[in-house]
């Protein structure tokens, strides 16, 4: 490759260009994706990987402190339900979600402290607890409530998480989002 | 008179690698590409994840400016499939989080629409589709990845193994006269600005 070009990066037709609330300490890589109408509000710490698609058209958006939003996620696909609430998606802090995953609007709230594997799917209206983990490649139907500090795993199982480990890894959580701060670049001023 | 040649779906580097212009590469000078290496369209290859700590003895060699930066480095004749996504590991290593290089050996093929977050894949391997490789997995050659498989964390998978399900479990060995099957030299040839119609 030359050494002169740093990254490709196809252009990718955007949407309208959504008002945003962005706290200053955030991380939000430059071919991040928001489009919609609605409110997005970022607070702080908060890391967005490039190529993630965070749609406010059927509601608003609400990213809690120190998440990260690894790439090619969507939060705030349109499901089938199709319908249009105040709050598209709410994530709490310290909430983590794995590449391709998809969070569907509709009042869908994902608790504190919660990994959403690689490639899940949320339904729409979803409630996800404190603490989970959710495997890679789990879907959760429209409008489950899953209880706190739960695992789900292999098609669907479930068990209770009984290690207590919450509060390491909320400060391992920091510490990614330390090194992260440093390495993508950031540019919330595209977006403002 | 002049005339350009007309824009192909992909570029062709000298030195045989054909990348896909749709392909999303981030950081592309730490990506090593071994050569003859096909990358397909919407292809994402993390390449800004490069590793934060860096050990001593790397700043006292004065032969190389920069210490070695690799974040993903990929062998010969590898085959990455539409939408598949490679992006570093990632871990807590004495008190602080740092990413580590993703290595790859040759003759890899990366099925579409799959996660790889491994921390090494040897030689000769078929990855399906729609895949999951956790975070510093190890997969030896020689082996066979069915569709759909979530490989957790940590997993080593031994060489000449099959390997399905979630989570992933060896099912099965790799049959002895199975290991032609792992050659990529055809399919390289199929795909490009002046695919070859595919040996029959």
């Amino acid at each position: 490759m030359s050494s002169k070009r740093h990254s490709i990066l196809p252009a990718v037709s955007a949407g309208p260009k959504p008002p945003v609330h962005f706290s200053s300490s955030i991380t939000i890589a430059d071919s991040a994706l928001l489009t919609g109408t609605n409110l997005i509000t970022i607070s702080s710490e908060s890391v967005i990987h490039p190529r993630a698609k965070l749609d406010s058209l059927a509601g608003r958006i609400t990213i809690g402190r120190r998440c990260v939003v690894h790439e090619r996620t969507m939060l705030g696909a349109i499901g089938t339900s199709g319908k249009v609430t105040e709050q598209a998606v709410t994530l709490g802090d310290y909430v983590t979600v794995e590449v391709a995953a998809s969070i569907e609007a509709g009042n869908t709230i994902i608790g504190e402290g919660t990994t959403i594997g690689v490639g899940s799917k949320i339904g729409a209206g979803a409630v996800i607890g404190k603490h989970c983990t959710l495997t890679p490649h789990t879907e959760i139907p429209a409008g489950e409530v899953v209880p706190d500090f739960t695992v789900i795993y292999s098609n669907g199982m479930r068990r209770i998480d009984k290690r207590g480990v919450a509060d390491l890894k909320n400060k391992g959580q920091a510490r990614q989002i330390e090194v992260l701060r440093r390495m993508i670049p950031t540019n919330p001023a595209k977006f403002a | 008179m002049s005339r350009r040649p007309p824009r192909g779906e992909y570029i062709e580097t000298d030195t045989g690698n054909k990348v896909a212009r749709k392909a999303t590469l981030v950081g592309t000078q730490n990506i090593m590409l071994g050569g003859k290496t096909v990358i397909q369209p919407e292809v994402m290859i993390r390449g800004d994840l490069i590793r934060s700590i860096q050990s001593s003895s790397s700043s006292s060699s004065s032969s190389s400016g920069t210490p070695n930066n690799t974040a993903v480095a990929i062998g010969r004749y590898c085959f990455l499939s539409r939408a598949s996504c490679l992006r570093p590991p990632g871990r807590l290593y004495k008190g602080a989080f740092t990413y580590m290089p993703l290595r790859m050996g040759d003759h890899v093929f990366v099925g579409p629409s799959s996660v790889i977050q491994a921390a090494s894949i040897g030689s000769h391997v078929y990855i399906g589709a729609k895949v999951v490789v956790g975070e510093f997995a190890i997969i030896k050659d020689y082996v066979r990845v069915l569709d759909e498989t979530i490989i957790p964390p940590n997993m080593v998978i031994p060489s000449f193994s099959i390997v399905a399900g979630q989570p992933a479990r060896v099912i099965g060995e790799v049959p002895e006269g199975g290991h032609e099957a792992f050659e990529l030299r055809e399919l390289y040839k199929t795909v490009g600005n002046n695919p070859q119609p595919a040996a029959s």
